[in-house]
């Protein structure tokens, strides 16, 4: 092929734009079992919500010791009633995942004559029946963005005029930052964050060549490609 | 999955043919190579001769006082400068030599090069563009 063509073929990867996405993650197995790049799926209809107005974020928490804790009623199905923890969002289908609600119970790892693990598995509820919890009263409210006199974006329940805080955003991987240990190969943060860049402009190369006193009068022959 | 058709799971009909052809597959006869460049030259006599120029030689300072090491650790805060663009490197480096040469009255258009602005790439060991030096 080409060195341009190469050069030119993006990396990201594309999914048509009336894919199916469901609760796996589009690039799993499970998924690619599903929808298989040819295979055309029955159109299912979304609500549009802009990016502006979506108001459930993911650790929007169940945590009992903390008085004020942000959590998530369900309003409509199986589990109506309940608050839970918001574990995961799906944009593309409005749809939000609680940790341990709305849950039907189904096998997991089976292989040979072994029926394997019963265990629940959460299905997702749309986000018109699920809706934010003031802190203080533990009831369902109305959620509207509105700007604080600082200028900053807020969610305000409608109904009691307070501010849910946005959760505390937790890596994936569980690694808190303010308690992590460097290891030998960790740089420090003092030593990072030192400024020892001078602007000039040679090249990494050129500089290197003169702090070694590296003299290169040999030039590389002319070749071209397309 | 090139031009199987639309329902089927797997490779029903025949090899992938949209796979890359390398050195792991075919006949044991089958040489390619892996993009290895070579470092002598193979005379006619099939004897190889290893030329030291061909061999790359890593030439490393010593690292007396040197912190930084391969990771950064997670409680580091996110930094505040901006990353550099042209304006910004010209600015710094370019623009007070130039200002500097305007007020004492010797600013010459025709002699650019004495701030590092270069008519040509030409003759330069690593060229901008085309940008012959891997980084």
């Amino acid at each position: 092929m080409r060195l341009t063509t190469l050069l030119s073929m993006a990396a990201k990867a594309a999914f048509p734009h009336d894919y199916r996405y469901g609760t796996s993650r589009p690039w799993t197995i499970a998924a690619q079992r599903l929808n298989p790049p040819g295979k055309k799926r029955r159109k299912v209809f979304v609500e549009p919500i802009a990016n502006e107005d979506w108001r459930v974020l993911r650790g929007d928490t169940n945590i009992p010791c903390k008085s004020n804790s942000n959590q998530v009623e369900i309003l409509s199905g199986k589990d109506k009633g309940k608050q839970g923890k918001v574990a995961q969002v799906i944009r593309r289908r409005n749809w939000v995942i609680l940790e341990g609600l709305n849950t039907h119970y189904r096998y997991i790892g089976r292989s040979g004559d072994y029926r394997g693990t019963y265990i629940a598995s959460e299905a997702p509820l749309l986000l018109k029946d699920v809706t934010l919890i003031d802190p203080t009263d533990r009831k369902p409210t109305d959620i509207e963005w509105r700007y604080t006199e600082e200028g900053e974006r807020v969610r305000v329940s409608v109904r009691t005029g307070r501010i849910i805080p946005k959760p505390v955003y937790q890596r994936k991987d569980g690694i808190i930052p303010q308690q992590w240990k460097d290891g030998p190969k960790d740089t420090s943060p003092e030593d990072t964050l030192q400024k020892t860049y001078t602007p000039s402009l040679k090249t990494l190369e050129e500089e290197v060549m003169e702090k070694m006193n590296i003299q290169e009068d040999r030039r590389p022959r002319k070749s071209y490609w397309y | 999955m090139g031009v199987l058709s639309a329902l089927t799971r797997g490779l029903v009909r025949g090899a992938d043919r949209m796979a890359e052809w390398t050195s792991k597959r075919g006949p044991r006869t089958f040489y390619k190579s892996r993009g290895a460049r070579p470092t002598g030259v193979l005379t006619s006599s099939r004897k190889f001769i290893p030329v030291q120029a061909m061999i790359p030689e890593f030439v490393v300072p010593s690292l007396e006082g040197f912190n930084l090491k391969p990771y950064v650790s997670y409680k580091t805060p996110a930094g505040t400068e901006q990353p550099m663009t042209p304006e910004m490197l010209f600015n710094e480096v370019v623009a007070p030599q130039i200002e500097r040469d305007i007020e004492e009255g010797v600013f010459n258009e025709e002699n650019l090069e004495k701030y590092g602005l270069e008519k040509t790439q030409e003759g330069k060991l690593f060229k901008l563009h085309p940008k012959n030096f891997a980084r």
